[in-house]
């Protein structure tokens, strides 16, 4: 882990918050990502090894608000809007135009602090949302407080999703529906 | 670009005359009123307190007004004017929500036709065929999803909640719950 102060790319004349690591090959477009980002924790915003957070992809945290995003991941443009723990795991791609929120109607100001005095070290039981390992999540999707997306799920283009989607399934549609057929096909080729 | 022109520190006297401000309003980027075009006057009418984020822009054609009550955010409302847009007081509208009181097209093929070609680069804009279109009204205290859309001639009563990722084309009552692509009453007013 890194604690680059600015990125040597950056357009953005603001520095990195002192509270954001970006692990070794990673890549993060600006600091203008974190225009909203009011977390106080030791750690907000920790991205792991070899992971790209693109252009459009913003960080609006609450003052509890604390974001891991493992190693080989792709954000092209996600917005993040919590006051609680959001977990991303490894080999995840998150698509243009995703929301992950604590609520439906989230704003940058109207983040209410609702994780009573979380610990630093609060594990993934207590986290609003996580996307699980090898997850791909379609362009314009919402992950809504309560989402766990499991191990190499996929979460359909405009799905909304506030609940658990088991390992390897398949999600789409607004409400979500699983497609069990295509999960056992993903499952059998593995 | 000026880092100001970001950061809500610009001057808002700047904008056109025909746009209105009230008092202890924060509009974070500039570049949210460069598609504004409105002929009206007033075009734009922001309450007291309004407070406008980023991702939001004010897409209004010469014709159009909008009106945004005391309160309100609007984090990334995307407003699309031909008419007449009216938002209430303390009404949220989250990231990614579209509104529009036109389909800004003719349904009709033909038409269609004609509107693309006065549309094109070096098209005459004057000889495109007339916009249908039908005032969208949201009452107080209205909360809009996330990614929700808002269609032409939709009436949202007050209070009501619109969930993540609707489609909003018919009107939604006071205190109502709705969600889904069409929209679906989920819970009706608590009484």
């Amino acid at each position: 882990m890194t604690l680059p102060h600015s990125l040597p790319h950056d357009w953005y004349p603001a520095p990195l918050p002192s509270n954001v690591r970006i692990g070794e090959g990673s890549w993060l477009y600006s600091s203008f990502a974190f225009l909203h980002c009011r977390s106080t924790r030791q750690q907000a915003v920790r991205i792991g090894r070899s992971s790209g957070v693109y252009m459009g992809s913003f960080f609006d945290l609450g003052p509890n608000g604390e974001v891991q995003i493992g190693d080989f991941s792709t954000l092209v443009g996600v917005i993040i809007c919590s006051d609680q723990k959001v977990i991303i795991g490894d080999y995840v791609f998150i698509a243009h135009e995703v929301v992950l929120a604590d609520h439906f109607a989230a704003a940058p100001t109207s983040i209410e602090s609702n994780s009573e005095d979380a610990d630093s070290e609060s594990s993934i039981k207590d986290a609003g949302i996580v996307i699980g390992e090898n997850a791909w999540i379609g362009a314009g999707a919402i992950i809504l407080s309560g989402a766990r997306i499991g191990t190499g799920a996929i979460v359909g283009a405009a799905t909304v999703v506030d609940f658990a989607v088991p390992d390897y399934a398949v999600v789409t549609g607004n409400p979500g529906r699983f497609m069990p057929r295509l999960a056992t096909t993903v499952k059998e080729s593995l | 670009m000026a880092i100001e022109e970001l950061t809500g520190r610009w001057d808002y006297f700047s904008l056109p005359s025909n746009i209105l401000v009230g008092h202890d309003c924060y509009l974070e980027r500039k570049d949210s009123f460069t598609r504004f075009r409105s002929s009206r006057s007033p075009g734009l009418i922001l309450g007291n307190c309004v407070r406008v984020y980023t991702w939001t822009t004010f897409n209004v054609e010469p014709s159009g007004i909008v009106e945004v009550g005391d309160d309100s955010i609007l984090v990334g409302a995307v407003f699309m004017c031909a008419e007449r847009i009216t938002i209430g007081k303390r009404v949220v509208i989250s990231y990614h929500v579209t509104i529009a009181d036109s389909d800004f097209h003719p349904i009709e093929a033909a038409a269609r036709k004609l509107d693309a070609i006065a549309n094109a680069p070096g098209g005459d804009l004057s000889k495109r065929p007339p916009l249908e279109s039908r005032p969208v009204m949201i009452e107080d205290d209205v909360w809009i999803g996330i990614g929700a859309i808002i269609l032409k001639g939709v009436h949202i009563g007050r209070g009501a909640r619109i969930s993540a990722g609707s489609v909003i084309a018919r009107d939604v009552p006071a205190g109502a719950r709705v969600a889904g692509n069409p929209a679906q009453i989920i819970h009706e007013a608590a009484n």
